[in-house]
């Protein structure tokens, strides 16, 4: 099996030196999973792609309004010898900083077809709240 | 992810995710893993042509009444092809779905197996 295309190693080389100079710099990386963010009034739906990673591997957690999602990516690798390798594991941590408080007792979170989907609903706090005059 | 331009079989022209994927081989046979996060099964096509195999993810419409506000991935279709050969046995393609990652067995032809040849007694 071969599918050896000099340009595909030109663009490799490439991408190692603009890595490396990314990586270096003090700028953020965009980080692993990558993510999706979508927001209405009342709920912040966020979906991240986590390809091969088992649920049990997941963790999330709520930090006031930041929603930390970490785990770790299990090599899945055989004993046999390897064409090509370009899948990556580890471990991953990220957090992403939501626009509002969320109320920690109704998330929910699905994982289907390595995508993971966490729904967060507004906090009652964080809700317009009208004020009465006495 | 890489994205790249590519024209289908049908002359169509896209921008497509290539999919990550690592290719492994064993006597008897090679195994592919690829990344296709998102894919459901209905939508991946696996075709064996000539001497090419074919990977085909498409997308799916994402149906949400909320706005997007931040986004680091595209809805594009996945896209892979692969020089296989002729050794590849076109009968014995398997291919399995598990947690956004496709798995595909092909197997190797009787005739490029690793044989262990006998010595015959005088």
């Amino acid at each position: 099996m071969y599918n050896y295309n000099l340009f595909d190693n030109m663009f490799q080389l490439k991408g190692l030196f603009d890595d490396f100079f990314r990586e270096t710099a003090y700028e953020p990386v965009s980080g692993m999973p990558p993510v999706r963010i979508y927001s209405s009034d009342d709920r912040v739906i966020v979906r991240a792609l986590v390809p091969g990673i088992e649920p049990d591997n997941i963790d999330m957690q709520i930090i006031e309004d930041n929603l930390v999602i970490s785990g770790e990516k299990k090599s899945d690798y055989s004993a046999d010898t390897y064409i090509r390798k370009e899948r990556r594991f580890g471990g991953f941590k990220r957090s992403i900083k939501l626009p509002y408080r969320v109320n920690t007792e109704t998330v929910k979170a699905d994982l289907i077809n390595g995508v993971l989907t966490i729904t967060l609903q507004k906090s009652e706090e964080a809700k317009p709240k009208k004020i009465e005059i006495n | 992810m890489i994205e790249r331009n590519v024209t289908y079989a049908n002359g169509e022209q896209k921008k497509v995710y290539i999919p990550l994927t690592d290719i492994c081989e064993t006597p008897d046979n090679y195994s592919l893993k690829m990344e296709v996060p998102g894919a459901a099964r209905e939508n991946i096509d696996i075709v064996i042509e000539d001497d090419e195999l074919r990977v085909t993810v498409k997308s799916a419409d994402e149906e949400t009444e909320d706005t997007l506000k931040y986004s680091e991935f595209g809805t594009r279709d996945f896209y892979r092809a692969f020089r296989v050969g002729n050794e590849i046995d076109r009968n014995k393609i398997e291919a399995k779905l598990e947690n956004g990652v496709l798995n595909i067995l092909l197997s190797k032809t009787e005739k490029v197996k690793p044989k262990k040849i006998q010595i015959t007694h005088n």
